[in-house]
């Protein structure tokens, strides 16, 4: 609750702070302008900010232009394939701000792809056995949001891709964690054998072994075969917790690291035994960098494409295989594509940038500070 | 890091412990992860290096044959150094390892050219709202390869609509076929690469950036240098250490591409632009050789692993490692 309390109170400062920035460059510019009247500095050094400042802008809406490009596509809704639809435009089809008057809340903006993405939303009727009373509950199905009603037929796959990826993230995030968080203690807090050793291979592996995974993947899918895993999504699952390791194990490695040794100094005093001090004190305090391997190990089982569009079958596919499943079909209207790779992408990147913030000091490290 | 002096803390006052901890326990807290990983990544590797000396096929690997040699590799036969000969007799491995080195050299000066731009853009002092602009800049980090890169096959679609058939319609230009050009096909692949590194090699440029000693700048001011001057003898001395290692990594990632020519064209036009992972995938998977597949994919292991030792002689990458 604590954390989630944090998060809540960085969210608002962050959000403040991009509130605040108009008025502080408001006070900033007026006393600019002040100093020029009274001829203190010349007419250069007045709008060199401005120009330099819309560079910047426009520097930095020529990279995000892709991701805009996305967006409104997407909000265009539409029927128009990949191959037939129009040009690029700055705002969405039908875009109307003042709509919002007249009660429009998304001011004439077309979402049928984003209803298209994500389907019917049903809870489906239950039977409930009570055997020793000899009768059944059954609840009746309940419809909480049907695309027929808003003119789409044959949504899309999305929800069951994401159950899939689900089912194969989870159990990726519980093993992964299983082996992650005792080795990370024990490569932070003890002296062992061939400590050094293991711990260099991992870091080795952590910066230059990605594709390393691919390369095996022959023998993977060979051995897969062999033993009859293919299709197996709790096969993959354990695939993916077993390639996290290295990475995870480092990161978490030096997040506890910077947990003071003079809380452990304390508890050993009073005689706390080499597992409390780890129970209570170590695990406790390193919930952060908990959160950030959970999210890393969780969006590695739920985003790897390459693995799973090789063993998976189309029943089993996850989001990622999905998404480019409908890449392949031409027929795909190119509106429903981009609703359904942000509905894919969007809650990720959200996720991710908030972790990262757990590890900006990992991206620096090492040799890194010249 | 303050990683040693703490580890020592705790060693000194454990020596003075009575009951001291027992050694080597620890390491039942690693095995299991280290087990774990090993099985999935070793194993596989083991095999491979077997695979290559056999001639795997789909048709005989997965047979029902005698003794272990038989549960391995189905009706498989030993060949030796065979399919590393026709390897090194095939043009079209050699293409694909010209195009990935090409590859690597070129979008490695992109991905540093673009970073640095950008980095030295959303760090000057003349520009507001920097801060802001550099959140923004670096959220394609957080963005899955597989939704940055569908996103970009689309823009670069051959069809009316792709975003840089409009760019070049926009500017007067006729409309390219980008995908089914070799050169055309290449530098899309180079653009895409460099927007997917570029948020990379921003944070560790910026991070460098701001370490650079103001009082460099005053002193050459002083001098009279311009500002290109001061950046050429102040600034890119002082970083030029983190960029390298940086650009070394970035380069790692660039000789794995897989990805990228897999979704735009599959390696296409022609098979000319299938880079070193793709191209082992593509003998195995699509030509059911998995013998060749094993060897290249093994040669492509061992450029890694010259990538390894670079970075870690170069960057001294391991050095937390060392501190513990």
């Amino acid at each position: 609750m604590n954390m989630l309390k944090a998060i809540v109170a960085q969210i608002r400062d962050d959000t403040l702070e991009v509130l605040r920035a108009p008025a502080r460059l408001y006070r900033g510019s007026r006393y600019q302008l002040r100093q020029y009247r009274k001829g203190k500095i010349g007419l250069g050094t007045l709008v060199a900010p401005l120009f330099a400042t819309a560079g910047a802008l426009a520097m930095v809406s020529l990279l995000l232009l892709p991701m805009y490009w996305i967006l409104i596509t997407a909000l265009s809704g539409g029927e128009g394939s990949l191959v037939s639809a129009g040009g690029f435009q700055l705002l969405p089809d039908g875009f109307n701000p003042f709509l919002i008057f007249q009660g429009d809340w998304w001011m004439g903006m077309d979402l049928s792809a984003f209803v298209w993405v994500i389907g019917d939303v049903v809870i489906p009727s239950l039977r409930i056995s009570l055997g020793p009373l000899g009768m059944d509950i059954v609840t009746s199905e309940l419809v909480l949001f049907e695309a027929a009603n808003y003119g789409v037929e044959n949504p899309s796959n999305f929800t069951l891709y994401a159950w899939n990826s689900f089912t194969v993230a989870v159990p990726t995030v519980l093993l992964g964690m299983a082996v992650v968080v005792p080795a990370a203690y024990a490569f932070s807090r003890r002296e062992f054998i061939m400590q050094k050793k293991i711990l260099y291979g991992y870091i080795l592996f952590t910066q230059v072994g990605g594709g390393l995974g691919i390369a095996v993947l022959i023998a993977l899918y060979a051995l897969f075969v062999e033993f009859g895993l293919t299709n197996d999504k709790l096969a993959l699952a354990a695939y993916y917790a077993a390639l996290a390791v290295p990475f995870n194990t480092w990161l978490l490695k030096t997040f506890m690291d910077s947990i003071p040794a003079s809380y452990e100094e304390a508890a050993i005093i009073d005689g706390a035994p080499p597992w409390r001090i780890a129970y209570e004190i170590i695990l406790p305090l390193s919930k952060a960098g908990m959160a950030a391997i959970f999210i890393f190990v969780f969006l590695a089982g739920w985003t790897e494409f390459i693995v799973a569009q090789t063993v998976l079958q189309p029943e089993n596919y996850t989001l990622p295989v999905g998404l480019f499943a409908i890449v392949g079909e031409y027929s795909t209207p190119w509106a429903r594509f981009s609703a359904f790779a942000l509905t894919f992408a969007a809650p990720i990147m959200f996720i991710y940038l908030f972790a990262q913030r757990y590890i900006e000091q990992g991206l620096s490290f090492g040799g890194m500070e010249g | 890091m303050s990683t040693s002096t703490v580890a020592q803390r705790v060693r000194e006052f454990e020596s003075k412990l009575p009951d001291k901890y027992s050694d080597n326990v620890a390491f039942l807290l690693v095995a299991p992860g280290l087990f774990f990983f090993s099985a999935f990544m070793f194993i596989p590797m083991g095999y491979l290096i077997m695979m290559s000396f056999t001639d795997a096929e789909l048709s005989t690997v997965f047979q029902d044959a005698p003794g272990l040699w038989g549960s391995l590799f189905g009706t498989a036969n030993f060949v030796g150094l065979e399919n590393y000969t026709t390897l090194l007799a095939d043009p079209l491995f050699w293409n694909s390892i010209g195009v990935t080195w090409l590859f690597v050299l070129t979008s490695v000066t992109l991905k540093v050219l673009l970073g640095l731009t950008v980095a030295v853009v959303l760090t000057h002092s003349l520009v507001r709202g920097k801060r802001f602009m550099r959140a923004l800049v670096i959220i394609p980090l957080g963005l899955p390869a597989i939704f940055s890169i569908t996103v970009w096959r689309n823009v670069f679609s051959s069809a009316r609509f792709g975003l840089a058939n409009q760019a070049l319609t926009s500017l007067g230009f006729d409309q390219v076929a980008w995908l089914s050009n070799r050169w055309l096909a290449f530098l899309s692949y180079n653009i895409t690469e460099m927007w997917l590194a570029y948020p990379f090699m921003v944070i560790i440029t910026v991070s460098a950036l701001q370490n650079v000693s103001d009082e460099l700048h005053d002193a050459a001011k002083v001098d009279g240098a311009g500002f290109l001057a001061r950046f050429w003898h102040v600034t890119l001395p002082s970083i030029k250490r983190p960029v390298m290692f940086a650009a070394i990594l970035t380069a790692a990632a660039s000789f794995q591409q897989f990805l990228i020519p897999f979704i735009f064209n599959r390696g296409g036009p022609a098979r000319s632009n299938e880079l070193i992972i793709l191209f082992g995938y593509r003998e195995a998977f699509s030509g059911r050789a998995y013998g060749e597949g094993a060897a290249i994919m093994l040669t492509a292991i061992f450029f890694i692993a010259i990538f390894m030792v670079v970075a870690v002689t170069k960057g001294k990458l391991a050095e937390g490692a060392h501190e513990t």
